[in-house]
C-alpha cells in the first residue's frame, strides 16, 4: 500500500462484495464444485477447461449478480 | 470491470512460477551436523522475511487487530496451560514470535517473574495487550536471538515458527539462550493445516489455467519436528497435536482473516497473482466439497505442540543396561512380591 490507499480500497472494497455475489449464484457454483470433485474420484484426470461450461454459467450469473448491485446500490 | 485481483500482500514480484511443486505441501529438512552460530549447510530460503516482517506491521496496524486474534488467543492459552502444568515457578521467560503477547496474558507473576517479547514487527509490539507480569520488547529475528548463552527457564513460542527459514537453526538458538533445566514450549501450524484451501485452489487453477503454484506455504511434519528437537539438543521431548477447526461463510472471508492474521504467503517461489476466476472457481470448489450441513465452510489448523528440556544432571535418564533387579517376566506376580516385601520389613 502506498500513499493514501485509494486504489487498493477501491479493489478490496469490490473483493469484498464477492461472497454476496457468489451467493446469488449458488446452484451454478455447486454444478461447477460437482464437476470438478467428479474429476477427482479414481479415474478421473483434471485437465484444463474441463468444466468450462459449467463455469461459463457460473460466471455470467457472477457478473449478473454484480451488475445489478453495482446499479441497485449506490 | 475489476482489475485482476491480487489478494497477497507483495512488495517484490519474484520470477513467476507456474511450474507444480514436488512434495507439495511438505518440507524438506536438511541434514548435516550444523554448529551454533552457523547456518546448516544446505540452508533453505523459502520465506521471504522483509515481506513477512511488513505484512506482520501492516496486520498490526489494522483499525480491530483484535478481529483476527482468535486462533491466536486459542493457541496461546492453550500453551499457558502446559506451563502451568510444569510444577515450578520461571524467573526470565522469552516469547519468541509474540505477536501482541497473547501467552503472557495468561501467566500470572507468580510462575513467570519477567517476560521478554521478541518479534520481528515492532507494531505488534506496539500493541502489546495487557499483562500483570513485566515486560521487555525485544524487535529480532527468530533466527538470530540477540541473547546470551544460559539465560533463561523459559522459551515460548507460538504459532510463529512456520514462517521460520532454518528451523533446525532457530531450534538451535533456542537451545542456546535456555539455561540448563531449562523448558521449551512452542506451537507451530503442522502439515494438514489449511488442507481444504490448498485443494480447492489447487482443483480451480489446474482447471482453469492448466496448471497450478503453491498458495499455503509448507508445514512441518510431526516426524520431522521429533527429529528437528533432537538434533538441537533437546531432551526429554514431548509432540502433540492438536486440530482446530473454524467454520467461515466462504473462502474469501477466511483468506480475509488469514490476511488480517498477518498469516500472509511470502514464500519465495508465489505466484503473483491470484486470477478472480481461479477466485471465483475455487470458492466454488471449496464450498461444494467442504461445507457443513449450515452452509458454513471449515477450514483446518492442525497445531503442534512441542516440549523439549535442555539437559542438566537433575533429570532422569535411562537406566544403564544390565542394571535391572527385577525382569518385566515378573510383572504378573507383582502383587505377590510387594506382599512378600511388607512382610520382610
Amino acid at each position: 500500500m502506498s500513499g493514501n490507499g485509494a486504489v487498493w480500497g477501491r479493489v478490496r472494497g469490490r473483493l469484498r462484495a464477492f461472497p454476496e455475489h457468489l451467493a446469488a449464484c449458488g446452484a451454478e457454483a455447486a454444478a461447477y464444485g460437482r464437476c470438478v470433485q467428479a474429476s477427482t474420484a479414481p479415474g478421473g484426470r483434471l485437465t484444463k477447461d474441463l468444466c468450462a461450461q459449467e463455469f461459463e454459467a457460473l460466471r455470467s450469473c457472477f457478473a449478473a449478480a454484480a451488475k445489478k448491485t453495482l446499479r441497485g446500490g449506490l | 470491470m475489476l482489475r485482476s485481483g491480487c489478494l497477497w500482500l507483495l512488495r517484490r514480484r519474484p520470477p513467476a512460477a507456474g511450474v507444480a511443486v514436488k512434495n507439495f505441501g511438505l518440507r524438506k529438512v536438511a541434514s548435516g551436523v550444523s554448529t551454533p552460530g552457523s547456518t546448516s549447510p544446505r540452508a533453505l530460503n523459502i520465506f521471504d522475511r522483509d515481506l513477512k516482517r511488513k505484512q506482520k506491521n501492516w496486520a498490526a496496524r489494522q483499525p480491530e487487530p483484535m478481529k483476527f486474534d482468535y486462533l491466536r488467543e486459542e493457541v496461546g492459552s492453550r500453551i499457558a496451560d502446559r506451563v502451568y502444568d510444569i510444577t515450578r515457578n520461571f524467573s526470565l521467560a522469552l516469547d519468541v514470535g509474540c505477536g501482541r503477547g497473547y501467552i503472557a496474558q495468561h501467566l500470572n507473576k507468580e510462575t513467570v517473574g519477567k517476560f521478554f517479547q521478541v518479534d520481528i514487527a515492532e507494531n505488534a509490539l506496539k500493541n502489546i495487550l495487557e499483562m500483570e507480569i513485566p515486560t521487555v520488547s525485544v524487535i529480532a529475528d527468530e533466527e538470530f536471538l540477540p541473547f546470551r548463552e544460559n539465560t533463561f527457564d523459559l522459551v515460548v513460542s507460538s504459532l510463529s515458527l512456520h514462517w521460520v527459514n532454518d528451523l533446525p537453526r532457530a531450534l538451535e538458538q533456542i537451545h542456546y539462550v535456555l539455561k540448563p533445566d531449562g523448558v521449551f514450549i512452542g506451537a507451530m501450524f503442522g502439515g494438514d493445516t489449511l488442507y481444504e484451501l490448498r485443494c480447492s485452489l489447487q482443483l480451480a487453477e489446474t482447471e482453469r489455467e492448466g496448471g497450478f503454484s503453491p498458495h499455503v506455504s509448507p508445514f512441518t511434519a510431526v516426524n520431522d519436528l521429533g527429529h528437528l528437537l533432537g538434533r538441537a539438543g533437546f531432551n526429554t521431548l514431548t509432540v502433540d497435536t492438536d486440530e482446530i477447526q473454524v467454520n467461515y461463510p466462504g473462502m474469501f472471508e477466511l483468506m480475509e482473516d488469514l490476511q488480517g492474521m498477518g498469516e500472509s504467503n511470502c514464500a519465495w517461489n508465489r505466484k503473483a497473482l491470484l486470477h478472480r476466476d481461479t477466485m471465483l472457481a475455487a470458492a466454488a470448489v471449496y464450498r461444494e466439497m467442504y461445507r457443513n450441513e449450515d452452509g458454513s465452510v471449515p477450514a483446518t489448523y492442525q497445531i503442534y505442540y512441542m516440549i523439549g528440556w535442555k539437559y542438566h544432571d537433575s533429570q532422569a535418564r535411562p537406566a544403564e543396561r544390565g542394571s535391572a533387579t527385577v525382569s518385566f517376566g515378573d510383572l504378573g506376580k507383582i502383587n505377590k512380591l510387594m506382599s512378600q516385601e511388607k512382610k520382610s520389613q
